[in-house]
């Protein structure tokens, strides 16, 4: 059941990125971006339904793996995107952003839950788990959307200072609109991801018996905390602009990098594809 | 029958010496509507009066009163009128209002002037039931015309493209300074343009003292000491410089200093003079975004020659438009004669029927009697089919000869001025058809 709900919701937000790259394409149909924002609002309504049954079928072991892990986080990315629309309403981010939810619902489509059924692992009832489930996959969310901001801005830079004002020009946003934006998501990412970390550490203790273990999934989430708390001191510094859009791509491609190598090789971390 | 005239002026015909001669606004320009309207053999009237253009619209049997209009304000305009009717004045307007004919072309404020020159027409009544569609119907081209073609995208000058490139660097400039380097026109200029974007403060400086107090006060920016401009760089976020200087006055050495002190914050160099008073190694630091006029100007030609094509493709939009707006309206000045001849069919249908039921009625039954009615109507119906549709057909391609013929050929010259009489003579549809072609 969930799953077709599942469905319904990747077909919403395919159509709405759609929608948001017809805008970017043809800036003068404004209604596209409407009606873009519209179609990801429902998908988002959707998905949530879809998590929600999801929960009752699966008991919560569905987030646990690669698919239900990616489902969750395209699911809180829409969601982000819908809130930074209503806040500062640039719709040609949704070009960028949008087909990143929708490549990280894809492989949910083609089958949700966990591999194997059990019996729900005791450690899912913690509440500090919930929470770390919760805010790890915010901030990787705000995370991947800093990483279509910064591919805008180096897209428009290259414009700008290549002196090279063809339709990228004039459809992109201003670099400083971009730089700004980007900055805000990764600090609020970075402190939204910092309250994972330390959850994530509880979790440990409860179910491992200890904070620490040199388990990879820590280390992996570990170096990423780390890289991005370095990313909002540089920002003090006066590190802005191309430095700051290129660390950002870097950040996110090391997120992406570890959670596909955590989940894709078995039994590497005890945390992840299995509880047993 | 009454046709469109317009007589009119503008800048491709009249200097503004003339021009400014016959141009009215506001109370002036009612009063002159009403007294155009009020002139023998006018129907309708509309005056479009901007600082490029005056030009009167009329719906009359001459143009005269048209001319009249100018002659009577500027004797010497006229040599300097052009005048046209019928669809080539329609075509006209539809250019006007979708900035065909503007100096500049595709530029957006023609349009809003047009609805105005509307607007007031109507709130003079001289405007009726023609003027309103063959401005709604201009309005529609220049909308069609705006969203079809790209006729009003880009800059189309020098201090325009600064400004959209500022734009695209910096969002707005509100809490930002500009500071203007040197007292070039040009730079001058510039600086006007950007204050639209908000700028907080505008900074200004000159070798000669008094040139930069004159030109602050021209700009309504702040005169600073020349020999500040180490840290005016510093302070400023946009530099525009157009000094007359044969050298560098902004080097790359020094802009690598100035960007330590900005802490990296963003630069953008905008260098109007030739030869460039900035170094162009300047553009490959980073956080500088720097322009020479070369680089401006590229975008002004290709922006014009963007709008020449566009101007191809409107062009044909206008004239589909007019062509559209002529056979509507010659369809309409069909109506009426097609109506009358209904209705005269009509009625011949009526009074044979009713003639034939007095002699043979009481032998038939209710359903008999329904189908000698029946009969009579399909009788003229059919024989009626084909003038109906070949009358509709010339009027659509824009034949006003037929309907004329058709009016002749069947007699029905008397009846057409009886017509709005005896509305209620006329079937239900046809009495609306009438109340349209009244409105005429």
């Amino acid at each position: 059941m969930s799953i077709n709900i599942l469905r319904l919701a990747a077909l919403l937000y395919a159509a709405g990125a759609a929608a948001y790259v017809l805008f970017f394409a043809r800036p003068r149909h404004r209604r596209a971006a409407t009606v873009g924002f519209t179609l990801v609002a429902i998908g988002f309504a959707v998905h949530a339904a879809s998590i929600g049954l999801a929960c009752r079928e699966f008991g919560g072991t569905e987030f646990f793996n690669l698919r239900g892990g990616f489902g969750m986080l395209g699911w809180i990315a829409a969601g982000t995107f819908l809130l930074l629309q209503r806040i500062l309403p640039l719709p040609a981010v949704g070009a960028f952003v949008m087909p990143l939810v929708l490549m990280s619902v894809i492989p949910g489509v083609f089958g949700l839950g966990p591999e194997t059924r059990g019996a729900i692992p005791s450690i899912v009832r913690l509440p500090s788990l919930k929470v770390h489930v919760a805010t790890a996959t915010g901030g990787v969310a705000l995370f991947a959307i800093a990483f279509g901001v910064a591919l805008m801005y180096l897209l428009q830079e290259r414009e700008v200072k290549g002196k090279n004002f063809g339709a990228l020009f004039s459809r992109l946003p201003s670099l400083d609109a971009l730089d700004r934006l980007n900055q805000r998501l990764v600090r609020i990412g970075f402190a939204v991801f910092s309250v994972g970390l330390v959850t994530g550490a509880l979790v440990a203790k409860n179910a491992w018996g200890s904070f620490w273990m040199w388990d990879p999934q820590q280390i992996a989430f570990f170096v990423v905390w780390l890289l991005y708390g370095g990313m909002v001191q540089l920002r003090h510094v006066g590190v802005h602009g191309r430095r700051y859009a290129l660390l950002t791509l870097a950040g996110f491609a090391l997120v992406l990098g570890s959670m596909l190598a955590l989940g894709a090789v078995p039994n590497l971390t005890r945390h992840g594809g299995s509880f047993q | 029958m009454s046709e469109v005239f317009l007589v009119g002026l503008s800048h491709h015909s009249a200097p503004i010496s003339v021009r400014e001669q016959v141009a009215l606004s506001g109370e002036a320009l009612k009063g002159a509507l009403v007294s155009l309207r009020a002139a023998a053999g006018v129907e309708e009237a509309m005056v479009i009066s901007t600082c490029n253009r005056v030009e009167v619209y009329v719906l009359a049997d001459q143009a005269e009163p048209a001319r009249r209009f100018f002659l009577d304000r500027a004797a010497d305009a006229d040599g300097h009128l052009y005048e046209h009717h019928g669809s080539h004045a329609v075509r006209h307007l539809f250019r006007v209002a979708a900035s065909l004919d503007s100096m500049v072309l595709g530029e957006q404020q023609i349009l809003g002037q047009v609805k105005e020159a509307y607007g007031l027409a109507s709130a003079a009544q001289a405007a009726g039931s023609f003027v309103s569609r063959l401005c709604n119907r201009a309005f529609a081209t220049a909308k069609r015309v705006r969203t079809e073609t790209d006729i009003g995208r880009g800059a189309s000058s020098v201090s325009q493209v600064a400004v959209e490139l500022v734009a695209k660097i910096f969002g707005d400039l509100k809490g930002r300074a500009v500071l203007l380097v040197g007292a070039g026109k040009m730079g001058a200029l510039s600086a006007k343009a950007l204050a639209s974007l908000g700028a907080d403060k505008v900074l200004v400086t000159n070798r000669s003292r008094e040139r930069a107090v004159a030109l602050a006060q021209q700009t309504g920016g702040h005169p600073r000491d020349w020999s500040e401009l180490a840290e005016l760089l510093v302070e400023a976020d946009v530099v525009i410089v157009s000094t007359g200087a044969p050298n560098h006055v902004v080097t790359a050495e020094g802009v690598h200093a100035t960007m330590k002190a900005r802490r990296q914050r963003s630069l953008c160099l905008i260098d109007l003079a030739v030869p460039r008073n900035v170094d162009p190694r300047c553009a490959d630091l980073s956080n500088v975004y720097a322009y020479d006029m070369d680089d401006l100007q590229r975008v002004v030609h290709a922006t014009r020659s963007a709008r020449a094509d566009s101007a191809l493709r409107a062009e044909a939009i206008v004239e589909a438009e007019v062509m559209a707006f002529s056979a509507e309206r010659d369809a309409r000045a069909a109506l009426p004669v097609l109506v009358a001849l209904r209705r005269r069919a009509e009625e011949i249908a009526v009074a044979e029927a009713e003639r034939t039921l007095a002699q043979v009625g009481g032998k038939l039954d209710e359903k008999g009697r329904r189908s000698v009615e029946a009969m009579a109507r399909a009788i003229v119906n059919k024989l009626l089919h084909g003038p109906t549709a070949r009358l509709k057909e010339a009027a659509s391609s824009g034949d006003s000869a037929l309907p004329g013929a058709a009016a002749e050929l069947f007699g029905i010259e008397g009846e057409q001025e009886q017509a709005p009489a005896r509305p209620a003579a006329a079937t239900p549809a046809a009495a609306h058809i009438v109340a349209l072609s009244e409105k005429r």
